[in-house]
């Protein structure tokens, strides 16, 4: 056998190799969420989505979680898109390229890896008891910010650098200053990184647990949240307390509420998709 | 060496043979003239296709050393040289041609005491050498030699203009030397126009070397 | 009273970190003129031609000594805002790089960075920049089309225009054609002739034949140093300096 019908056959093992790997992901994957589907499935209408917590499953509901998870993403978006892409704009843009900026750069990359519930700690300690906040939706969303902050710095970091030096050359060229340069050119150029980066870390967000229970989310909800200051639960809790009772119906009941909550970040990948794909189409270099 | 400087040293090759060869014909030419050798005149006329086919492959490099070199500087002011160089010598070679067409038309052979007076061999001579000369110094880049030409050329010139005495004081004492007396004074004129022939071409050794413009003094440099 | 020149380097020394890039360039540029700037790549052109609209102030380890005066102003005095000094030293680059906008929003871009807003004001200046830049006649009637949706010879044309709609009096070209096809080229260049009468045009080429073309008078860069800078048509017949000369004519080294 010859150099090349080796090479061929290398090749051809490793093509059904990467092949069957890919396919054991992919099985997985529609194995769990066809067993929930059958599971679920049935359960979810809506009266489901509308109803409260209850000690009967048939009777219990989804609605005080569900709000509490919008209202936690959109708290969060508010709190963490303005400091994190401010935060990338500024290390990208003016900091200096010294120690400290090299340091700083380490320690987001390393923030991104940290387990959620340190920052769950965190956010009890800082936001819950100092700030005094309390368990509240705001001190939740402060702590789930902290966690999808590197994330977002990261990604915007990386898109305004994809934006070519030409580009910004040209409207220093014209008399633009740093920020007119910045606000016209850069973020434009670089908005679409920047929205998939920021609804990826927000899908993160969207499934977290563990930092809100450290942070006091509570487990059984029976009022619609109306305003920061309240108290909350969110769709991952409610499905972490269903699981955890013994009764098939609630097991039932997470099921359906996996469902919900899988439909929202399918929604937001979505979403981040097609904006790429949008703003991709619109800027070609 | 660059593509485009072996191609402008061929043409320079070129040019040199030329320059060799036409310096030959005037030679020869004298030695016909001496010794009545109308085989060698007819020689000489023959040769002349050849310089004449020189001249055409020359100008056909200048041009395509612009179109395809796109020369700059010394190269520019080379090739313009060799242009001008070029219908120089052709020139002169028509010159050589001319006088052996005399030799051909002649009826008897030259007397020596009207050769000896006229100094007309000695014009050969200096002819043949300038312009041997200027070869060597087109070749070699060397203006201090193509700038002696200027001063050998009055000799030339001094030849030239006693001619007309000399052969009219000489045709007095042999009027049976009537047609070559005339030949020999064609044959003055004809040599003078080499010695300027020989002015320009020094001409443009020096700007092609030097880039001063020597043409038409009283205009500035570089105009 | 009216300086003698134009633009005026002193002494220009510009050093990259340990590098020194440029050294003791001194040279008198006159109003509307084209001069070009010539040289084999890394000999500083391209770094002097951006000391003049203070392009390097973005690079780190830049530092530069001596001065650069325009319009009898040292450029880079304490007092000049960098913003003023590049609406009179407009600068075309090497790759068109028009914005990813329409036509229009192009050519005022410049003009709308100084907060003019008025539509007619606007509107007449983008006419009047496309029509110096030749652009007019074939975009007139797609001013909302995207410029990137243009010809590679149409966009430099549109950065041009661009530049010209800010009004500076002294327009920097870092090789403006050396992406183009040579009808785009010719395009280009025959613009820079017209632009002539009106702006102090300094270009960087790496095209030997498009400096002759174009500038009344061509600096030679080598090394970071200026060998020779003088009238083109004596740079490209009688060259003072070998070196100039050995570089015109290809044979360097």
């Amino acid at each position: 056998m010859n150099k090349t019908v080796l090479n061929r056959l290398r090749d051809v093992v490793f093509k059904y190799f990467g092949m069957a790997c890919t396919l054991f992901g992919l099985l997985m994957l529609a194995i769990f969420i066809i067993d929930i589907l059958i599971r679920g499935l049935g359960r979810v209408n809506w009266d489901f989505i509308t109803g409260f917590p209850s000690y009967i499953p048939e009777n219990s509901g989804i609605l005080p979680a569900m709000v509490g998870t919008l209202w936690v993403l959109v708290l969060t978006a508010a709190l963490a898109i303005p400091v994190g892409v401010a935060a990338g704009i500024y290390l990208e843009e003016y900091g200096k390229r010294n120690y400290f900026a090299r340091l700083v750069e380490l320690n987001i990359a390393n923030l991104a890896g940290v387990p959620s519930i340190i920052y769950g700690l965190l956010g009890l300690e800082i936001f819950v008891r100092v700030l005094g906040m309390g368990s509240t939706l705001l001190a939740g969303a402060c702590t789930l910010s902290l966690l999808v902050l590197p994330v977002i710095i990261v990604a915007t970091r990386e898109a305004i650098k994809a934006v070519p030096k030409t580009l910004r050359e040209a409207s220093y060229g014209l008399g633009a200053s740093k920020w007119q340069t910045i606000w016209n050119q850069v973020l434009p150029a670089a908005s679409g990184g920047i929205v998939t980066g920021v609804i990826l870390a927000l899908s993160r967000a969207v499934g977290e647990t563990a930092p809100l229970i450290v942070v006091g989310a509570l487990a059984f909800v029976p009022f619609v949240p109306s305003g920061p200051m309240d108290e909350f639960s969110v769709l991952p809790m409610q499905i972490f307390n269903w699981v955890s009772r013994p009764q098939e119906g609630f097991i039932i009941n997470s099921a359906a509420a996996i469902i919900v909550l899988l439909l929202i970040t399918f929604l937001m990948n979505g979403v981040a998709l097609y904006l790429r794909n949008k703003w991709q189409k619109k800027v070609k270099w | 060496m660059t593509h485009s400087e072996s191609e402008l040293q061929r043409v320079k090759n070129e040019l040199i043979l030329m320059w060799k060869l036409v310096s030959a014909q005037l030679l020869k030419a004298q030695k016909a003239l001496v010794t009545m050798d109308k085989d060698l005149a007819r020689e000489i006329i023959h040769t002349e296709k050849r310089v004449n086919a020189y001249e055409l492959n020359i100008d056909n490099d200048c041009e395509n050393a612009f179109a395809l070199l796109n020369p700059v500087a010394v190269d520019l002011r080379f090739v313009l040289a060799v242009l001008k160089i070029n219908s120089n010598l052709e020139r002169t070679g028509d010159i050589a041609e001319g006088i052996a067409r005399f030799i051909l038309e002649a009826e008897n052979n030259f007397p020596d005491d009207l050769l000896a007076e006229t100094q007309v061999l000695t014009m050969f001579e200096e002819a043949s050498d300038m312009l041997l000369d200027l070869c060597e110094a087109f070749d070699k880049e060397n203006t201090e030699v193509a700038r002696t030409i200027f001063k050998r050329d009055e000799l030339l010139n001094e030849i030239n203009r006693a001619a007309n005495k000399c052969i009219a004081g000489y045709l007095r004492e042999n009027s049976a030397h009537m047609e070559q007396g005339l030949h020999i004074l064609s044959t003055i004129r004809k040599l003078e126009r080499v010695g300027d022939q020989c002015k320009n071409m020094a001409e443009e050794i020096i700007f092609y070397v030097e880039a001063k413009v020597l043409k038409h003094a009283g205009k500035k440099e570089g105009e | 009273m009216t300086p003698e020149f134009k633009l005026e380097a002193k002494k220009v020394n510009v050093y990259y970190g340990e590098n020194h890039v440029l050294r003791d360039i001194n040279m008198n540029i006159e109003k509307n003129s084209v001069t070009a700037f010539i040289g084999p790549s890394g000999c500083g052109k391209s770094t002097f031609l951006r000391c003049l609209n203070r392009m390097n102030d973005y690079i780190e380890t830049f530092r530069m000594e001596g001065d650069v005066i325009i319009d009898g102003k040292d450029i880079y005095d304490r007092n000049v805002r960098v913003e003023e000094l590049r609406k009179k030293v407009g600068m075309v680059f090497q790759k068109p790089n028009p914005f990813p906008k329409s036509i229009y929003e192009n050519v005022v871009y410049g003009l709308k960075i100084q907060g003019i807003t008025r539509k007619d004001e606007l509107d007449h200046a983008a006419e009047e920049s496309l029509k110096r830049a030749a652009l007019w006649d074939e975009v007139k009637h797609d001013l909302k089309k995207p410029a990137l949706a243009l010809s590679g010879g149409q966009q430099q044309r549109l950065c041009i225009a661009r530049t010209l709609a800010v009004q500076p009096t002294v327009i920097l070209m870092d090789e403006p054609a050396s992406a183009l096809d040579p009808i785009s080229t010719s395009k280009v260049e025959e613009l820079i002739h017209e632009l002539k009468s009106n702006f102090s045009i300094l270009i960087v080429t790496h095209n030997m034949q498009q400096a002759a073309r174009v500038s009344d008078k061509t600096a030679f860069f080598y090394l970071g140093e200026l060998v020779e800078f003088d009238e083109t048509r004596t740079v490209f017949t009688n060259p003072k300096h070998e070196r100039t000369q050995n570089y015109i004519t290809g044979r360097f080294g």
